[in-house]
């Protein structure tokens, strides 16, 4: 009899993690989460709590909690990489868990990056 | 026989210095931000750290400066200053992180200058003043300075200063 926990999804050795800009910050996502990079047309949303970008020329195109298409607007994308999971960091519990945040890449003798979920970012309400 | 004057006084010799008996005293690592002195319990400090590259962490409250990483440790650093009140840290190069642990969680604070650990009689730590701000209500007690230039060492309570951190960044 095969036990329940042997159909349980296996965590990934790797996953990739495109990573991107707004003004000085530098941010992560999930990459499977992208669905393309675009120029920042009128749809494209910023989230005032990730930063203010200086010109938002790109957008990151994902799929929203509804199912339809959204866009954040962002200066730079940096590359998508795949990222071991043993550079992941969950958020420390004394930290919270800020809406949007889902994590840290931790690289070696570098300041984290904050990892987000992009239609949970999104869908902050405003002023968040 | 008679027992000796040696004998008898050793028949009433305590077990251990009787000054330790008469002034329990505690432990604490000390350290100021700003014009205030505080302290932690030394049992809840893990560590004091250089200041490393600070990541700002989005949608948490102002007192929470960031998350620095530290042995491979995503660590959230706190301006105790913004959270208690009573202004802000001024970040230089010789600002240090002080490492708190309690429970499960684990925190760093910034801190102006480290003064180390320090025995303090328990006979010397007065109760936090009545009437005080909201910051009275994460003080253990304080202790007079020996000179008024000094000020007063204020000894903070760690887990409940944690919880309160946590309900804070929560509540967001």
């Amino acid at each position: 009899m095969m036990d329940a926990g042997v159909h349980a999804t296996e965590a990934p050795a790797s996953v990739d993690v495109l990573f991107f800009r707004i003004g000085e910050a530098r941010y992560g996502a999930d990459a499977s989460q992208v669905l393309r990079i675009d120029r920042a047309g009128f749809q494209a949303k910023w989230v005032e709590a990730l930063g203010m970008p200086r010109e938002g020329g790109r957008a990151l195109v994902f799929h929203d909690a509804r199912g339809e298409e959204a866009q954040l607007c962002v200066d730079e994308v940096v590359g998508v990489r795949p990222v071991s999971v043993h550079q992941l960091r969950r958020v420390p519990p004394a930290a919270g868990q800020p809406r949007g945040v889902i994590g840290f890449w931790l690289d070696e003798g570098q300041a984290p990056v904050v990892l987000i979920d992009l239609p949970a970012s999104l869908d902050a309400p405003k002023g968040q | 026989m008679s027992p000796t004057p040696l004998q008898s006084a050793l028949a009433s010799a305590p077990d251990r210095a009787t000054q330790t008996l008469s002034r329990p005293e505690q432990e604490f690592f000390c350290f100021r931000i700003g014009s205030l002195k505080m302290a932690f319990a030394a049992s809840h400090v893990r560590e004091v750290v250089r200041f490393t590259p600070l990541t700002p962490l989005p949608r948490t409250p102002a007192f929470l400066l960031g998350v620095s990483g530290h042995r491979g440790e995503v660590l959230p650093v706190v301006d105790l200053l913004r959270f208690l009140g009573k202004g802000e840290a001024k970040i230089g190069p010789r600002s240090r992180l002080l490492i708190g642990i309690s429970g499960t969680y684990v925190c760093a604070f910034a801190a102006d200058q480290v003064a180390g650990l320090t025995r303090i009689a328990v006979a010397d730590i007065l109760p936090p003043p009545l009437g005080g701000d909201a910051s009275q209500e994460h003080l253990d007690g304080v202790v007079a300075a020996a000179n008024e230039k000094d000020g007063a060492l204020h000894l903070l309570n760690l887990p409940k200063l944690l919880q309160s951190i946590r309900a804070r960044v929560v509540v967001r």
